[in-house]
């Protein structure tokens, strides 16, 4: 706990908090109190207030359900990984911002933040450094000090040359105007194309005056740039010319007032040594107070080396990132709350670890192939081998199709039964692809599918977006071009991410591909183009949303274990189908609050209106039995209906599986009065009739 | 193997006894690593496949066994002749094997490491970073992954560095194959401060940070075969 603040206030009341509180006194004392263990009487003192102050604060806190365990989890998170990364990195104070939530984008929550922080650090008579970038362009947004007399804003380095909006100067001259200081500017570049250009630029007058000030800063305000490809630096025209011929990732993780820095914050010497104008990392090192806005995963490692570079002496950051942050340094968060908890809530002990997952097998590795010589043996009317490979298989249908008709050929890694093989048949797929277990197909097994279902109308490939599949369809497709086939490809994308930075492009493919699929087998039976094929499964796939949670890993019949570790009363909310784990842990709660929380996040991500037609999906992911799918979709209903949505068709059941996953994704599809006759049409799959 | 690779030894040793610099890089040498790598990665199928399912699916290890494994078949039964002709049959091999992301991947970069080594032969032991940088610049182009988004890329761009520099720097054959099989396995721990931004990982996000990437896992093992061949066709040579 650092030393409380007794900064004389001018009403005399209460100490300030300590910034990672925000400036929320009931937190604070809830903190003291429930966390630090301290007696009310020591509160008073800490807080410069009466004890019965504090006591009214902690029932207020309790009233306010802030020390509520469904609420304060999160509160306390945020504050156990501040105080975890205070106590590591030897900081004055951090303050951690949620990840998500709100409109605002997480570098305008993140400048905001850091704005409110301002008058916990400058004060009237102040010199203050910024440096530049879309971070620092909100912080200077957001800005507000009123009253501060004689405090000037100086620009942390030279110019660039590009034209951007959050170049130094203008980082500067709003954050100055926006607090009422007088604004210093560097008139010089701060990269300039030779060490003797450098020393002929310093040795003028005018920029010697405005470096002077940078040498008695009593703060300066930085971000920090990461060297991926997004990163603001490669459009900052600051480092165009010597990009490509640093050698940058051998040992620079990230670029901190414009110099490069290795994993351990230390400064790489390159091509740039000596032709840097502005604030050097060895004066930066001198500022009392130096404090670091930044957030985002793909800034992670550029953070980590400016906290150690010891750079650092307050620190605004997004929740995932100092989470991040925390489990790669091994440090764990100081959560006394659990001990709180354990008074009411008794833990259970941990149950005994699992080490082998009992399955019907011979030998392993012949599984898949076993599997589907099975499949083909049940479903003579459905399907067959192609060319007695019975990895590579085709609807019945096939023979009695004319010329003309669009091919169209699905597949991916196999687990995921009765996907995909259940879904070809007349108005459906023609083919399937089938991979290793959740390993795509090779390009020579997809071809000789392409070729057994080719009409001379080209084929369409449906397949689910991962980047094995991407590149062994991809690499099919360009042997079939070479005989003359024509494809097109739809990559499903149904699984909503609940990350803000993911977008549609990259988001994966699970249980919507059977709309895909079922879109375009049916625009193929009625002999549309291949062109008109394309059309209308791009259209179904981009009206399919899809949300999975696993209440256990699954398990490969080669390992035999357990995918991935989960608590006894833990759940993976946002899984796809491959036993990976999902985006977020969280406590396993009643049916109908996961059906929520999946409806929540499916609702935002289609924008579900009222009115609206939609087909309804809930799938099993293995284990999980259909009692328990009813039970999810009896709330799914209810809630669609409270929505206003109409319920055009439902399917539930086991229809695109990863494996012995306990667990269940629901998919819903946006329905027009196109896609309603395509969906309505009829189909003979093994896995799905109408 | 017994007694083939008894015969391989000793006519590798004739051969650099005749020639002690040039073309120990052959086919026999590109084979011999083919079959360490294939039987190290068997070994660890299942720790590859446990690291796998952290942040992944859990195939990994059994993708990598697989595909070399179906690589030391075809290689004994089409017996090529010259590197680059290894390279074409280990990559069609790989790639009919496995599928999966790593077949596309694998397959890409020994077909360009057989287009660098078409040519080049005869090969001395110090000049295996040509088949490295191949391997790395068929797999960039392949899978467009960037350095740093903590792939397997990772392992491979830094090991053909090291030894390219350390080759360039007129280091010996068994210090090039000591450096680059040192920075092949530093470069795999250092992808547990990464953050997956490429393939089925990349969902985490920064749920992956503390996790070695499975793909650089398995390329340092791979990589480390290669190196600890060169070393043993040395030791043979009697010239460490």
């Amino acid at each position: 706990m650092p030393e409380a603040r007794r900064e004389p206030n001018r009403k005399g009341a209460l100490n300030r908090p300590p910034i990672r509180f925000g400036d929320d006194p009931l937190l604070w004392a809830s903190w003291l109190y429930y966390q630090e263990g301290m007696t009310q009487g020591a509160i008073a003192e800490v807080m410069n207030a009466s004890r019965p102050t504090v006591n009214a604060y902690l029932a207020d806190a309790r009233a306010k359900r802030i020390v509520d365990i469904s609420i304060a989890p999160e509160h306390m998170r945020t504050i156990s990984i501040a105080k975890a990364l205070e106590d590591h990195f030897g900081l004055d104070s951090c303050l951690v911002v949620p990840a998500q939530g709100g409109a605002r984008t997480l570098i305008e929550r993140l400048g905001n933040a850091a704005a409110g922080l301002l008058p916990h650090f400058v004060h009237a008579g102040d010199t203050v450094a910024i440096s530049w970038g879309r971070t620092m362009l909100a912080l200077a947004c957001a800005a507000r000090l009123e009253g501060l007399e004689d405090v000037t804003v100086v620009q942390a380095t030279g110019g660039t040359t590009a034209k951007i909006a959050f170049a130094p100067e203008t980082c500067a001259t709003k954050f100055a105007s926006n607090i009422g200081a007088s604004c210093i500017t560097i008139s010089a570049p701060a990269l300039v194309s030779t060490p003797q250009a450098r020393d002929i630029l310093m040795g003028e007058a005018v920029i010697r005056q405005q470096l002077a000030y940078l040498e008695r800063l009593d703060c300066a305000v930085f971000g920090v740039s990461s060297l991926k490809p997004n990163s603001s630096i490669h459009g900052s025209g600051l480092f165009e010319s010597v990009f490509q011929q640093y050698d940058y990732f051998d040992q620079a993780v990230g670029s901190l007032l414009g110099q490069f820095i290795d994993a351990a914050g230390q400064p790489v010497s390159g091509p740039l040594a000596h032709r840097f104008i502005g604030l050097t990392l060895d004066e930066l090192l001198k500022v009392p107070t130096r404090m670091l806005v930044a957030g985002g995963a793909d800034k992670m490692q550029s953070i980590l080396a400016t906290l150690r570079g010891g750079y650092v002496t307050m620190l605004v950051i997004d929740s995932d990132t100092a989470e991040g942050i925390v489990r790669a340094l091994d440090i764990r968060p100081q959560n006394r709350l659990a001990l709180v908890r354990r008074d009411s809530e008794q833990a259970a002990p941990a149950a005994p670890l699992r080490l082998s997952v009992k399955k019907f097998l011979n030998e392993p590795r012949d599984a898949v192939i076993e599997a589907m010589e099975g499949a083909i043996a049940a479903f003579p009317d459905y399907i067959e081998a192609i060319e007695g490979s019975p990895r590579a298989i085709r609807a019945r249908h096939c023979h009695d199709a004319g010329p003309g008709k669009v091919g169209i050929v699905i597949g991916g890694g196999a687990g995921h039964e009765p996907g995909f093989l259940g879904y070809i048949g007349e108005g459906l797929a023609d083919a399937a692809a089938i991979g290793n277990i959740f390993a795509s197909p090779p390009p020579d097994r997809i071809l000789s599918c392409t070729r057994a279902v080719d009409q001379g109308a080209g084929t369409l490939y449906i397949y689910g977006n991962y980047s094995g599949d991407v590149m062994n369809f991809d690499m099919a497709a360009e042997l079939a071009k070479a005989e003359g086939i024509a494809t097109r490809t739809i990559r499903t994308r149904d699984v909503i991410a609940s990350w803000a930075f993911v977008d549609r492009d990259a988001r994966r493919g699970t249980a919507g591909a059977i709309f895909v699929i079922k879109v375009a087998g049916a625009a193929s039976a009625r002999m549309e183009s291949l062109e008109e094929c394309e059309r209308l499964a791009r259209k179904a796939n981009a009206a399919c949303h899809t949300v999975g949670v696993a209440l256990e890993p699954c398990s490969l019949p080669e390992t035999r274990r357990p995918s991935f570790a989960l608590e006894a009363d833990d759940l993976e909310f946002g899984v796809g189908i491959h036993g990976e784990p999902g985006v977020q842990r969280q406590k396993l709660v009643a049916a109908d609050r996961i059906t929520d929380q999946m409806c929540d996040q499916l609702f935002t991500a289609m924008d579900l209106q009222e009115g609206q037609r939609v087909a309804v999906l809930v799938n099993s992911l293995g284990a999980t039995p259909m009692l328990e799918l009813m039970i999810l979709n009896r709330r799914l209903q209810k809630r669609l209906s409270a929505r206003g949505a109409q319920i055009h068709t439902t399917l539930l059941g086991h229809y695109c599986t990863a494996l012995d996953m306990a667990g269940a994704s629901i998919t819903l599809m946006a329905l027009d009065e196109e896609l309603v006759s395509l969906l309505d049409a009829p189909c003979k799959g093994f896995a799905w009739q109408r | 193997m017994g007694s083939q690779s008894g015969f391989r030894a000793l006519e590798t040793m004739l051969q650099v006894l005749h020639d002690p610099v040039m073309d120990v890089l052959n086919a026999d040498f590109f084979a011999d690593f083919f079959c360490l790598a294939a039987d190290r990665l068997e070994e660890k199928r299942h720790a590859l496949c446990a690291l796998d399912g952290a942040i992944g699916d859990g195939d990994h290890g059994s993708s990598m066994a697989g595909g070399f494994a179906a690589i030391t078949r075809a290689l004994r039964q089409q017996n090529p002749t010259s590197a680059a002709e290894v390279m074409r049959i280990a990559a069609q091999a790989f790639l009919s094997e496995v599928g999966a992301t790593v077949g596309p991947l694998y397959a890409s970069g020994f077909l360009e490491a057989g287009r660098r080594l078409q040519g080049a032969e005869p090969l001395g032991p110090g000049q295996f970073g040509l088949f490295l940088a191949g391997c790395a610049e068929g797999i960039q182009q392949r899978g467009q992954a960037a350095p740093g988004d903590k792939t397997m890329l990772d392992v491979w761009l830094p090991a053909a560095q090291a030894a390219q520099r350390a080759a360039s720097a007129g280091a010996g054959p068994a210090e090039i194959a000591r450096l680059t099989a040192a920075t092949a396995r530093s470069a795999c721990e250092n992808t547990a401060a990464l953050i997956s931004l490429r393939g089925r990982a990349a969902r985490l996000q920064d749920r992956s940070i503390g996790h070695i990437d499975p793909g650089a896992a398995s390329g340092a093992v791979v990589i480390e075969a290669l190196c600890d061949t060169v070393l043993s066709r040395l030791r043979h040579a009697g010239s460490t």
